[in-house]
């Protein structure tokens, strides 16, 4: 309806109790306005979010065939969904509305009240001008497809798998081994109530292995995926030993992916001074954990240790590694201290800590009983790590420890026949190519992005992708848990609506006027333009686009148009703010 | 080719042009007979001795189609535009400069001062200790003198007077003209007041033949002559700014053909308003750097940005000259 002799336009001045009538002359605007071609009305009124104020933007489209609406009042922000939802209900589609901000942009922020008057008719003015060029939109709907994908068959894979399954839908799960259970595999009890990790495990895995709704993929690997929410198809290949190839390629059909690929632990190694890999009873803390699952908890040469030390915080907070807490080795350490002291009682444990993070449920209790069990707590300042001699042989101990303890300012010397290192948790070094295959974000220690940090945690900025336990930021069990099992909801949720709906407000490449340039092909932060190879074209995926229009202001032959925000409407609306 | 009916009355006129517009008129070359036979040629001042005078004369109205080339810089192109524009049925804006205003348009990067400056005081080839400038208006002993005024803004045909059709080019290629002025003489359905005639509503990219992938990751833009062109790869993968995505197709790509990237002479497709802005948003689209200064050291490569991207378009585009 680009003609204008068509427009019949409705304004609505609204006064906000005083908030905008204190500073602007709504009557002198609404006069003003009544003059503007096309303008059919213009009222004035003191609430127009009220009912009574909606009640009459339905009422005057009815009686006086109104085709365009536009509502002089707050933020869109506040109110533009109320007066769509008026267009609506008085069956005019919702996008032939507009609304001029003379509250945040105008009354508040002015103290001449004749200015600021004359600024809410250039604002009103360039809203009539942008209303005119406004069209018909419909959201869309499209088809969700209920099979998952799950990447990685840990504790958070298998519990987030199983969560789906039970409701009927088939799990596709990729595990890069060849068994489950992932990092919780390598644990023997876990902090703070000393539940079996084994025992956790097991129960799931056999389930998983007996779902009918489950396939697992051993020794595979997502190698790519296409497509967008709801419909995304996926290859899955098997891993052959080299990095970049895999063979016995499959293509599967989901709807959803739940990247949950944990992580890896921090190479001690990389900690010179500790001399991981040099001295033999220098280990790390997955190295004792297989220790205490073989039931023999022994030096390299054979011997039970009288001196164990265990040093907090490898590769955590510290500016050269790590500068975030690794969550988990505070309490995984007091629970070694407790494991040690079961199997030897004879032994001194010694704790060296930078501070003790007891922060979960019941682990400021299982710290108070680790205490009670005589061990000794040692505290060292960040950066001013602890120091590993050998002993000399007239001690009764393979080395000797020397920590500036923090609490004393003493300088202690502490013995120990083997030392634990408390390696911390860090992203995988292929979570990269996971990222690029499945389209999300790494922070800058390459932990997936969230797509909001409180409200949002297991969802991504690509819709039908969500990240759930330790692959998001270091987390306990009960944390990977509580994301796996958030996520499936989600996921859950999504396939009990059946289709997804797609916002009106996406990008549309005119296909004859595309020339195939592939300006465009790389810039969508939502990757959903795609190249049609036959056509030679650009092509938008409308499912996958939020309408940010960067393709938009990008495509040098004006072939892709942002609806809603089309040239001529923001054309329109900068001329309105100078015509009067 | 005319039959029985009247022959055509046809004009060519040249504003503020090179006269490669003409040029490209004549290389009709041998089609020249058919043009004629089929066309009264009553006003043409690079190729007929016709004077304004005679173009006063006539009745408005008279002469049936004009090629208008040239931008409006001067009191006596615009004088022209509006004769021709009365004197004429169809009037046609012919070439980039009635187009879109033409390299003269790049004039609008200066003010009128500057410009009378910099040639009548400052050229390095003048002396001109009393600083004389030209005037409109001057009064010897023979009698009062006038040469045209030169404007501050220079503009293309259509924002002076009501334009028909325009047949975009520097020049614009003769086949297509040839293509157009057949169609005319045939009395073939004309398309609506106001469009592009005698060129494509795609761009370059449509027809160029080069190889053009996703991958346009620039990190330094070149000048034609800092790199060997491999011949097929895309310009702007090549990080050679080429201005034919943002240009309607219709020349044959004849630049690109000859290794050297598309100038934009052709103007912008149907829909986009302003070429050279749509070519600067695109080219920050690929710079493939993420700090800002890098950014910076990247777009100051391109040598003179404002000649590149409005090199025929300034004075249509939304900038449309320097603020003075």
């Amino acid at each position: 309806m680009e003609s204008n002799t068509n427009c019949r336009i409705g304004v609505y001045i609204c006064m906000c109790g005083t908030n905008i009538a204190k500073m602007i002359d709504v009557e002198s605007v609404a006069k003003f306005v009544s003059s503007v071609p096309n303008v059919v009305l213009a009222k004035t009124y003191k609430y127009m979010c009220s009912n009574p104020g909606q009640e009459m933007i339905v009422q005057d489209i009815k009686e006086n065939h109104l085709n365009r609406v536009v509502v002089a009042a707050c933020s869109p922000n506040m109110h533009e969904r109320t007066f769509r939802s008026a267009l609506r209900s008085a069956g005019l589609n919702q996008y032939l509305f507009e609304m001029a901000n003379i509250r945040e942009q105008c009354s508040w922020v002015h103290k001449d009240t004749e200015e600021a008057t004359l600024k809410a008719k250039e604002l009103i003015n360039a809203a009539i001008k942008r209303v005119v060029y406004h069209e018909e939109l419909e959201s869309m709907s499209v088809a969700m497809c209920p099979n998952v994908l799950v990447i990685g068959g840990g504790i958070a894979g298998m519990t987030a798998a199983l969560e789906l399954a039970d409701a009927g839908n088939l799990v596709y799960l990729v595990e890069k081994e060849n068994h489950l259970g992932g990092n919780l595999a390598r644990v023997d009890l876990t902090a703070p109530y000393l539940y079996s990790a084994r025992d956790l495990l097991t129960e799931r895995i056999t389930r998983i292995m007996n779902h009918k709704q489950v396939q697992v993929f051993f020794e595979s690997r997502l190698s790519g995926l296409t497509g967008f929410i709801g419909n995304f198809k996926a290859t899955i290949g098997k891993l052959n030993g080299e990095p970049d190839n895999v063979t016995n390629q499959v293509e599967v059909e989901i709807g959803n992916v739940i990247v949950c690929t944990g992580f890896k632990e921090f190479d001690a190694a990389r900690i010179v001074h500790y001399g991981y890999g040099k001295l033999p009873n220098v280990i790390t803390s997955f190295e004792l954990e297989k220790m205490i699952r073989a039931g023999r908890i022994i030096t390299k040469e054979g011997k039970t240790p009288k001196y164990v030390a265990i040093i907090h915080c490898v590769g955590s907070r510290s500016q050269e590694f790590h500068t975030y807490c690794s969550r988990v080795c505070c309490m995984t350490a007091l629970k070694y201290a407790h494991e040690i002291k079961s199997a030897n009682p004879e032994s001194y444990i010694s704790d060296i800590y930078i501070d003790m993070h007891a922060f979960g449920k019941g682990h400021e209790d299982f710290y108070k009983r680790s205490s009670e069990a005589k061990t000794l707590f040692l505290m060292y300042e960040k950066d001013d790590r602890p120091v590993i001699h050998k002993a000399s042989p007239k001690d009764d101990c393979e080395m000797l420890i020397e920590v500036n303890e923090k609490l004393s300012g003493e300088l202690i010397e502490i013995p120990a026949d083997l030392v634990v290192l408390m390696v911390g948790m860090e992203a995988r070094e292929d979570s990269h190519d996971i990222a690029r295959l499945v389209n999300i974000s790494q922070d800058k220690d390459g932990w997936f992005i969230e797509s909001h940090p409180k409200l949002e945690p297991v969802a991504t900025t690509t819709d039908g992708i969500f990240i759930a336990g330790t692959c998001v930021a270091p987390k306990d069990i009960p944390d990977t848990v509580a994301q796996a099992r958030a996520a499936a909801a989600r996921v859950l949720a999504r396939i009990s609506k059946g289709k997804i709906e797609v916002d009106a407000l996406f990008s549309e490449v005119i296909e004859d006027k595309c020339s195939g340039c592939r300006l465009c092909n790389q810039l969508c932060p939502y990757n959903a333009i795609e190249f049609d190879d036959v056509k030679k074209i650009s092509h938008i995926i409308s499912a996958l686009c939020k309408g940010c229009g960067v393709c938009v202001a990008a495509c040098p032959s004006a072939a892709i148009r942002g609806r809603h925000f089309t040239d001529q409407q923001v054309l329109a609306q900068v001329e309105g703010l100078f015509e009067t | 080719m005319a039959g029985d009916k009247p022959k055509l009355k046809l004009a060519v006129y040249w504003a503020a042009a090179c006269g490669g517009c003409c040029v490209s008129v004549l290389d009709v070359h041998e089609k020249l007979f058919d043009v004629v036979s089929a066309a009264d040629l009553v006003f043409w001042p690079i190729a007929l001795d016709t004077k304004y005078e005679d173009v006063e004369n006539m009745p408005d109205k008279y002469i049936d189609l004009t090629l208008f080339n040239g931008a409006v810089r001067n009191s006596e192109n615009e004088h022209m535009a509006r004769l021709l524009r009365k004197k004429s049925k169809t009037l046609v804006a012919y070439g980039s400069c009635a187009h879109m205003g033409g390299i003269p348009g790049l004039a609008n990067f200066s003010t009128r001062e500057e410009i009378l400056r910099r040639v009548f005081e400052e050229t390095e080839s003048v002396v001109n200790t009393d600083k004389i400038r030209p005037v409109p208006e001057y009064t010897a002993k023979e009698g009062v003198l006038e040469i045209p005024e030169f404007y501050n803004d220079v503009r293309s045909l259509s924002l002076v007077v009501d334009v028909d059709y325009y047949i975009p080019g520097c020049p614009p290629q003769t086949e297509r003209l040839l293509e157009v002025f057949t169609a005319i003489v045939t009395g073939a359905e004309l398309p609506p007041k106001g469009s592009v005639v005698g060129a494509d509503n795609k761009t370059q990219c449509e027809e160029c033949t080069r190889k053009k992938s996703e991958n346009k990751k620039i990190k330094k833009f070149y000048r034609p002559w800092e790199i060997k062109d491999d011949g097929e790869t895309c310009f702007l993968e090549q990080g050679v700014i080429c201005m034919g995505p943002a240009t309607r197709a219709g020349c044959g790509h004849r630049c690109i053909k000859g290794n050297a990237p598309c100038r934009g002479c052709y103007g912008p497709p149907s829909g986009a308003i302003d070429p050279g802005a749509k070519m600067m948003s695109a080219i920050a689209g690929i710079i493939d750097e993420k700090e800002p200064e890098e950014i910076s050291r990247v777009i100051e490569d391109i040598a003179d940005p404002g000649g590149y991207f409005y090199r025929f378009s300034l004075p249509v585009s939304l900038i449309r000259r320097k603020v003075q």
